[in-house]
């Protein structure tokens, strides 16, 4: 049996209206560490309340934020197993879906970006993203919903044959600019080299691995510590007002390219909205987070 | 007092939307009508839904919005109106603060994303303004009753919580990138 239009636009509709009411399970735990370091007792307070809401919306199937930005799917598509319909169509049919049948309804947020007119729809939206899995046999999505919030503080450099420490001081300069704004704590991604393009979509994706895993390179991994204990000393804190928390993660990832060495970083708020599902071959859904 | 964290009572003006803060900006200057009085009162940047059940309309879901993206019109409205109170997250920029110290006004930071109990504190929406906008852009009164806690962020004497911490992080900046520098070379060391 193929995977069908018709199991990818329910799996596009599920995935983005479970990532309105759910802080992922990564991401609650981490706050919860974050609140056992925190010395700042207001800020102790906020990571409370977070924390306090975020269950609040799973447990009576609420939004966690009036703000459910637009769609934005990863699709990992194995090489064996076989398509049936039209699947780019699928995702867009799946978001209209949620947009009809969500209880309490979403807000218009779908901006054109000249006119600033809102919608429920639009040109290339959801966003998608598409990648090749050899030899699996199955497809695996990723929904995560963005929006102005922490979408507009990220931002992408071009260098030529940097020194680490000019990269290391670039991405703490948009750590600064964001400043409280971004409703912290925040996750970070970073993705250095390949092209342009690239770099940017290595950073988002990097914003969607798990807290807590580990990157394959030592090199990597040693950065990604130092970076994230740097962010916290920041001072920023919880919502910006303050605290030992201004972020959950540091995520970097990295492309070989030539002399020229695209930095981008951007971030999650610290609600994190990600939600994952993989479709067998055979057409069996099975919800990943 | 800046710092301190507050429930809170009472009515308040809300939108999210940039329309209608052009919208307050044309009632000001006379070409307009405000859709009700907001002087001397509290103004949110504050998205909201809201459901109607026997006659009331309650919210489905309340959420703060970034109040930056209104630095412009915003210091025009907070002296005219001699606002109280602006509700939001992120803060202002100096002009607002400016702005609120001449009002007497504060900026209550709320937290984000934590919407299911943020909006058990709003008791009603009371009305809408300007109704041809988008449910989260028009200008709406709600009835607050033990909202938050919100934090005060800016106070009515130009201190801004904002401020204080980008300035102290633009100071540890120097320190912070010495220790990044001190971290890469014990990596280096203990490789060799």
């Amino acid at each position: 049996m193929p995977i069908t239009y018709d199991i990818v636009r329910k799996a596009a509709r599920d995935l983005y209206g479970w990532s309105l009411k759910k802080v992922p399970d990564d991401t609650l735990a981490a706050l919860a560490e974050a609140r056992t370091r925190e010395t700042n007792p207001a800020s102790q307070k906020t990571l409370d309340f977070m924390r306090a809401a975020a269950l609040a919306a799973e447990r009576e199937d609420r939004h966690a934020c009036s703000d459910a930005g637009f769609p934005t799917y990863f699709v990992k598509v194995g090489t064996r197993l076989t398509l049936d319909g039209d699947i780019r169509r699928a995702f867009v049919d799946g978001f209209a879906d949620l947009v009809a049948t969500i209880q309490p309804p979403i807000l218009k947020f779908i901006t054109h970006p000249l006119t600033l007119e809102r919608s429920y729809e639009g040109r290339d939206m959801p966003i998608l993203s598409f990648d090749i899995l050899d030899g699996a046999d199955y497809i695996e999505i990723t929904c995560s919903p963005k929006a102005l919030g922490s979408g507009r503080w990220a931002d992408l450099k071009v260098f030529s044959y940097p020194k680490i420490a000019e990269i290391e001081e670039y991405f703490m300069q948009c750590v600064l600019a964001a400043g409280s704004q971004h409703c912290p704590p925040v996750v970070i991604g970073m993705g250095i080299g390949g092209s342009f393009d690239h770099a940017a979509k290595m950073a988002k994706r990097a914003t969607l691995r798990r807290i807590g895993s580990v990157h394959d390179d030592p090199m990597v991994r040693d950065m990604e510590t130092r970076l994230l204990a740097a962010v916290n000393r920041t001072g920023f804190g919880p919502m910006g007002t303050g605290g030992d928390t201004t972020a959950l993660a540091v995520h970097v990832d990295y492309a070989h390219g030539h002399g020229f060495v695209p930095v981008a970083v951007c971030f999650n708020c610290w609600i994190n909205r990600r939600t994952t599902l993989r479709i067998a071959d055979d057409g069996t859904v099975t919800r990943v987070e | 007092m800046v710092g301190e964290t507050v429930l809170l009572d009472g009515e308040v003006a809300a939108t999210a939307g940039l329309p209608a803060h052009q919208r307050l900006l044309e009632a000001l200057d006379g070409k307009r009508q405000m859709p009700f009085p907001l002087a001397g009162g509290a103004m949110f940047h504050l998205g909201s839904s809201c459901r109607e059940e026997a006659g009331r309309w309650l919210p489905n879901y309340v959420n703060p919005t970034t109040s930056t993206r209104f630095d412009a019109f915003m210091p025009r409205i907070i002296r005219e109106l001699q606002l109280t109170s602006i509700g939001g997250k992120g803060g202002m920029d100096n002009a607002c603060v400016e702005a609120m110290k001449d009002a007497g006004c504060v900026y209550f930071s709320m937290p984000g994303g934590a919407s299911p109990l943020l909006s058990n504190g709003v008791a009603e929406r009371i009305e809408t303004g300007w109704n041809d906008l988008i449910e989260q852009f028009r200008l709406s009164r709600f009835r607050l009753d033990g909202f938050g806690p919100v934090t005060v962020a800016i106070d009515a004497h130009g201190h801004s919580i904002y401020h204080t911490l980008q300035e102290q992080a633009a100071n540890r900046l120097p320190d912070i990138l010495k220790g990044l520098e001190e971290a890469r070379r014990s990596i280096d060391l203990r490789r060799r």
